[in-house]
């Protein structure tokens, strides 16, 4: 099955596969709820078929990546190339991972509402159809089924005050980004008179970049720029991540921000690949402000998960940074990075989650001085994840900086580059001092990590987050060839072509 | 045609839903203003539609029908801050921060 016509309902169906079996998942989780929602052990049996939802379109993926769909014809409403699959991989892992946090985590703050599941797998859904849209009407309702269900679920905690008040800011801020990007989505029909993403890039390719489709443009950025937090458009980000449950938190800084920039790509590369000048200098702007913004405020932070929250504002800078290059490197480099930060950021924030009470906002470097002493496997589990945010040779963060490093410096260009690295470095101002008080510092009192004991599933997440951090660090082939081979996709866009006339 | 006429009032009912979005600080009416911009987006299209065919008309379906799926998850979320703070003004909402 290697070519599928796209135009046919057959081959679109099958094209649409992943996404399909999700969205089935997420149905019958809802009716399941609707007889069985009363105990925990029916909140648990809820997350188990949506476990077993998740790794069957898994493995449909799988087969479709390995079979190598991809369209016989004209291209149709959805992608079919390897970006699309390796982006879904990433969001059905990060789907998989907060699903595996949230069962334990749900009883324990006595959450018992097993419709969780069903949002999980409905936003999830719809992240795969963003990342995989080929025309702007699937591009923004995908954003909505993403964003529509995300918003309950940062709104979960019904008896916190906290809770209610992230879902809230969360979704007018979430409203306000949709109404901008639907505006930009308008205005980009208007200058090229189609939704689809390779007529719209043809169009522009051949009439220039006007004001109708610059202004477009400008506002889809902002609409994205608002659901991927980067600075100036980052300030919901620590509050929302502060106050939703934190394995909810974990999804948003994961399956969100990927889906967010994998959109991103590929409407730059493959819409408005012609207009790459137009694009690079506000694209580099953005980048260099979240990189300094997020790791100078993410310095002054107390609680670590507003600290983390930040330091999300400053990978958000960093993966800009791979975009702006807008070749296939950088691409290539978004997927890798994106890969690196979803495995570090599920395997850190399913530590905090065991950490910390009441929606973790009391765990700071106060409360787990001495854990290495209490808990050696945690405490080192969470110097591996802090070493991937930093970047630090010999983890898999150390592989997604270097990949965005090499494709801004393929340009030719040094400004961003010398930005990255020096942020980076004050990055280590944030970081190092979480080890440092891991190790070096004596417990507040004697009982307080007692109860800081890693629930078998959110084990299973954290112990696989770190080996792969480890193993991906030590041998990133295995990872640079996928991203590179996704990358490949956008071989013969107008950007490519751009960035070939360049050399 | 009436193509010039109509993006013009789009693009102004479009920029009274974002300043409406910045000064208010009443939740509900905050809410309003984004279904204000939406709905001006939706003018958009249907004027477009005239230029370009039927793709416009298709989308401004999408566009309610999202709209009214917001609104149900919006207003409840308004309805769960107001049973916490007796309050839905953005001014009494400030336990995040710092």
């Amino acid at each position: 099955m290697t070519g599928l016509d796209l135009l046919t309902p057959s081959g679109l169906m099958v094209a649409m596969l992943p996404e399909l079996v999700v969205t089935l998942a997420a149905v019958i989780v809802l009716l399941i709820n609707a007889w069985r929602h009363q105990t925990a052990a029916d909140s648990r049996f809820a997350g188990m078929v949506s476990l077993a939802g998740l790794v069957a379109a898994l493995a449909v993926l799988g087969a479709l990546w390995r079979g190598g769909a991809a369209p016989l014809g004209a291209p149709n409403m959805i992608a079919l190339d390897g970006y699309r699959f390796g982006a879904q991989l990433l969001i059905l892992g990060a789907s998989i991972g907060t699903v595996l946090l949230s069962l334990d985590y749900l009883e324990r703050e006595s959450l018992i509402a097993p419709e969780y599941y069903s949002l999980l797998l409905m936003a999830t859904s719809g992240m795969m159809f963003l990342a995989g849209a080929e025309d702007l009407i699937v591009l923004f309702l995908g954003l909505e089924v993403m964003s529509v269900p995300v918003y309950v679920l940062a709104a979960f905690n019904r008896k916190s005050a906290v809770s209610a008040e992230a879902g809230l800011k969360y979704f007018l801020v979430g409203a306000l980004a949709s109404a901008f990007l639907l505006y930009g989505i308008a205005l980009t029909y208007g200058a090229t008179g189609s939704t689809a993403l390779t007529v719209v890039g043809q169009r522009i390719a051949a009439q220039g970049i006007g004001t109708m489709s610059g202004l477009g443009l400008a506002l889809m950025l902002i609409g994205l720029g608002f659901k991927v937090a980067s600075v100036p458009f980052h300030m919901w980000a620590p509050d929302v991540y502060d106050g939703a449950p934190t394995p909810v938190t974990a999804y948003m800084a994961t399956g969100v921000k990927a889906a967010g920039f994998l959109a991103l790509v590929r409407v730059l590369m493959v819409g408005f690949g012609s207009a790459v000048d137009t694009w690079q200098p506000i694209i580099g702007v953005l980048a260099a402000a979240s990189m300094i913004l997020g790791n100078l405020v993410a310095l002054a932070q107390r609680s670590i998960k507003r600290m983390l929250a930040y330091s999300s504002v400053a990978h958000a800078g960093y993966l800009l940074a791979a975009v702006w290059s807008g070749s296939q490197a950088g691409a290539s480099a978004t997927m890798l990075y994106l890969a690196a930060y979803v495995l570090t950021t599920l395997a850190t924030f399913g530590i905090l989650a065991v950490l910390g009470r009441g929606g973790e906002r009391d765990v700071t470097l106060d409360s787990i001085a001495g854990l290495a002493q209490r808990r050696p496997a945690i405490a080192a589990a969470l110097t591996i994840c802090m070493f991937s945010l930093l970047g630090f040779p010999g983890t898999f963060g150390f592989i997604g900086k270097w990949a965005i490093l090499s494709s801004i410096t393929a340009e030719h260009h040094q400004f961003l580059a010398v930005v990255l690295v020096l942020t980076s470095l004050v990055s280590a101002g944030y970081y190092l001092p979480v080890i440092r008080s891991l190790y070096m510092r004596p417990p507040l009192n004697a009982e307080i990590h007692d109860g800081v004991i890693l629930p078998g599933a959110a084990r299973l997440t954290v112990a696989l987050g770190v080996i792969l951090l480890l193993v991906l660090g030590i041998l990133p082939r295995l990872a640079i060839d996928r991203a590179d081979s996704g990358a490949r996709s956008f071989a013969g866009t107008a950007l490519d072509r751009a960035a070939q006339a360049r050399r | 045609m009436l193509l010039g006429p109509s993006l013009v009032l789009s693009a102004i009912l479009f920029s009274i839903g974002v300043v409406g979005v910045m000064i208010r600080r009443n939740a509900i009416v905050l809410f309003m203003c984004v279904e204000l911009m939406l709905n001006a987006v939706n003018l958009s299209f249907v004027a477009l539609s005239t230029a370009h065919g039927f793709g416009g008309q298709v989308m401004v379906f999408f566009v309610m029908t999202v709209a009214a799926a917001e609104a149900a998850v919006g207003l409840a979320i308004i309805l769960a801050i107001f049973r916490h703070t007796k309050s839905v003004d953005l001014k009494n909402i400030n336990l995040l921060q710092g």
